[in-house]
């Protein structure tokens, strides 16, 4: 997908004054925290001992990554599965239309793959001659919704409401218009049932590959999942390198904190572990299995201060947390993964200097740092990221000079003494004699849409010296 | 240079190693041979009460008989209670129980888009989060728990273990260590929030789940 984070501020400010959208966010804000603080209370023992092994287990795997990625593919491929090397999103593209055209394949359905959204894989699949199905019921709106890009991680379409669901589906589907979600959710099985029921290949992503027995891990409430893996002859898996856990213990701890953290679950629905191929006698499953597994900017990551990025098992509860995610929702973030985690690996998947609004698009409130599951320091990425960004260079004229006056009065106290007391008395000034202050003079932007307070009394220095001085 | 080894080599270089290294790839060898036990919830003694209340807070429901000659006519009973066809696909190693009795039209096949009922056993069950754990194979096929609207499934309460991983304990020392082609564990009847986060029962998978758990009190 062509990022375009560079329209942050642009793209929020367009989702703030859009109150269909803010009502839409309000929902997702209140179930998903909801949920998930239930259900991590409900937990029958230390969540937070349970979160130091997820980071644990992660760690592990990136330490080691190059020897854990040979110890699964050649579990892999003794299981009779086919792995597959992308560097980037162009390499998806070609294997996977190779490996259909290999096959005879006309018609592709599709799991849930945010790597998929990192290559534009549909549009290659469509302009390769193959049809590409979105199952997941979030994608598939986005899909017929003329391939809208998703605005959450695991609630795609979460940016659209009933009336607009409704919409699509009966111009799509030439049927009489539903308004009631267990219908419209009825009429999208019936026509995805068809699919899944024709086509030659499924393609999927991957929550977990575990490296002890060869297998892709695949968690879904909908049943998709187990679709696009059951019925057609062949199964790819499309998944970043960074996605492997080493043994079916640490899978059995990870799930423990997946469906928590995301959706506020004990356990999802299904939980599919998928080795190899269809056996001899076997009443079901593919002929053929591949595996895809891509860098696309992840080996970048290894060994840098940005390593605990590739801990992230994509649960989304840092964009559920976020309060600017919550108030701009995912579009605004420009590229496939939004809110807190997407704001870091924007910048580190397609360069910092494509992405520059986005380390600021957060307050460092670290509701972000205190949910995730396997111990992430976003904010202190996104920190990182905004020195990366100073130390290149990279941060507008403004923001430099302010900066720089600003370290130059701080070394010199007598001289910040005196600007604090003249700024204080300017905004005395602009208050003249009320509380807040509409319009800051220096910074119009600051008040554009709130009030600034207006200072109470003398300023921190002169309370101070002027306490020293009762005391002796 | 493949891609392959383009991406190992970098992977490599940013971790300042070598290829080839055997002590790295024996120490990560080692972690597989002794697989290190994460920390769990504590569950009661009582795992079919606890499978039982999970599994009733994933919408699934449960009856309970005593011996497996009683399972034909608690389906009828389930089946009649809620106005559902009596005719299904069912697991062969089901078959022999006397369906024809209960009125009830089984088929010992994989299940098709058609059949509006299916019948399964279980591998195992998992008491800690009330989920069923399928192994595909000859005998058992995926599609049985999946494409009908309505999956019922046999759970004999000797098979209910605590957690996942007794599950795969269970699986290795009965069928060895490679794990069958898809091990699916099951929660409940499909669902979805995709729309307005409303959670709706019935996405792909079935409508319903039905368990059945077999064994004295």
């Amino acid at each position: 997908m062509r990022s375009q984070a560079m329209f942050f501020q642009r793209r929020a400010g367009e989702a703030l004054a859009d109150p269909r959208l803010q009502k839409n966010f309000a929902g997702l804000k209140d179930k998903f925290v909801g949920m998930r603080a239930r259900a991590v209370a409900n937990y029958e023992n230390d969540f937070e001992e349970l979160r130091d092994a997820g980071q644990a287990i992660r760690d592990r795997v990136i330490d080691n990554l190059d020897v854990w990625l040979e110890l699964f593919e050649e579990k892999a491929t003794a299981r009779g599965a086919t792995v597959l090397w992308a560097r980037d999103g162009s390499e998806i593209c070609e294997h996977v239309i190779a490996i259909a055209q290999r096959h005879g394949v006309t018609k592709v359905t599709k799991s849930k793959s945010m790597l998929s959204e990192e290559a534009q894989l549909n549009a290659a699949l469509a302009a390769a001659g193959i049809q590409p199905v979105e199952t997941d019921l979030g994608e598939y709106i986005l899909q017929i919704a003329d391939n809208e890009p998703p605005s959450h991680i695991i609630a795609p379409a979460a940016h659209k409401n009933l009336d607009e669901v409704a919409d699509l589906f009966a111009a799509t589907h030439q049927q009489p218009r539903k308004t009631e979600i267990p219908a419209l959710t009825r009429e999208a099985r019936e026509v995805l049932r068809e699919h899944f029921l024709s086509a030659d290949m499924g393609i999927s992503g991957g929550n977990f590959l575990i490296a002890e027995t060869g297998s892709v891990v695949l968690v879904t409430n909908e049943g998709n999942g187990r679709m696009v893996t059951t019925l057609p002859k062949v199964h790819v898996v499309i998944t970043g390198i960074e996605k492997i856990v080493p043994t079916l213990a640490d899978f059995a701890t990870l799930m423990r904190l997946l469906p928590r953290s995301a959706t506020g679950q004990e356990i999802s629905n299904y939980v599919s572990v998928c080795t190899g191929t269809k056996g001899e006698a076997d009443a079901d499953g593919p002929e053929h299995t591949y595996f895809v597994l891509v860098d696309n900017g992840r080996a970048g990551l290894v060994g840098s201060e940005f390593q605990a990025m590739l801990r992230c098992i994509r649960c989304g509860a840092c964009m559920n947390h976020c309060p600017v995610y919550q108030t701009v929702g995912g579009h605004a973030y420009g590229w496939v993964y939004p809110g807190p985690m997407g704001a870091v690996l924007t910048s580190l998947y397609t360069g910092i200097e494509n992405a520059l609004d986005l380390p600021h698009a957060s307050t460092l409130c670290n509701q972000c740092g205190v949910v995730c599951p396997v111990k992430i320091p976003l904010p202190e990425l996104l920190r990182k990221l905004r020195e990366r960004q100073t130390e290149r260079g990279l941060r507008p004229w403004s923001e430099r000079l302010a900066l720089s006056v600003w370290s130059r009065l701080a070394q010199r106290p007598a001289l910040y003494a005196l600007a604090t007391k003249l700024g204080v008395r300017y905004l005395n000034w602009l208050a003249s004699g009320r509380d807040r202050i509409a319009v800051l003079g220096v910074a119009p932007g600051w008040t554009a849409g709130r009030d600034f307070p207006a200072p109470q009394g003398r300023t921190f220095k002169e309370l101070y010296s002027s306490r020293q001085e009762q005391k002796a | 240079m493949s891609s392959r080894d383009d991406i190992l080599s970098r992977v490599r270089a940013n971790l300042g190693v070598a290829a080839g290294d055997e002590a790295r790839r024996a120490a990560a060898r080692a972690v597989l041979e002794t697989p290190a036990i994460g920390p769990r919830p504590s569950l009661p003694d009582d795992l079919a009460a606890r499978f039982r209340m999970k599994a009733e807070a994933m919408a699934s429901t449960v009856d309970r008989v005593a011996t497996p000659a009683e399972v034909p006519a608690a389906v009828a009973r389930y089946l009649a209670e809620r106005g559902l066809p009596a005719r299904a696909a069912c697991w062969p190693a089901l078959a022999g129980l006397d369906w024809a009795a209960a009125g009830i039209d089984v088929a010992a096949r994989a299940a098709n888009g058609d059949d509006p009922v299916g019948i399964t056993g279980c591998f195992c069950a998992i008491a800690e989060t009330g989920t069923l754990l399928l192994a595909s194979g000859p005998q058992t096929a995926a599609t049985t728990s999946l494409l009908p609207e309505t999956h019922i499934a046999v759970v004999p309460v000797s098979r209910i273990v605590p957690a996942m991983e007794e599950g795969f304990a269970l699986l290795r020392a009965e069928q060895g260590f490679d794990l069958p082609r898809a091990v699916n564990f099951v929660s409940g009847p499909s669902r979805t929030g995709d729309i307005e986060q409303t959670i709706v029962i019935g996405a792909h998978g079935p409508y319903r789940v039905h368990l059945i758990l077999v064994g004295d009190a």
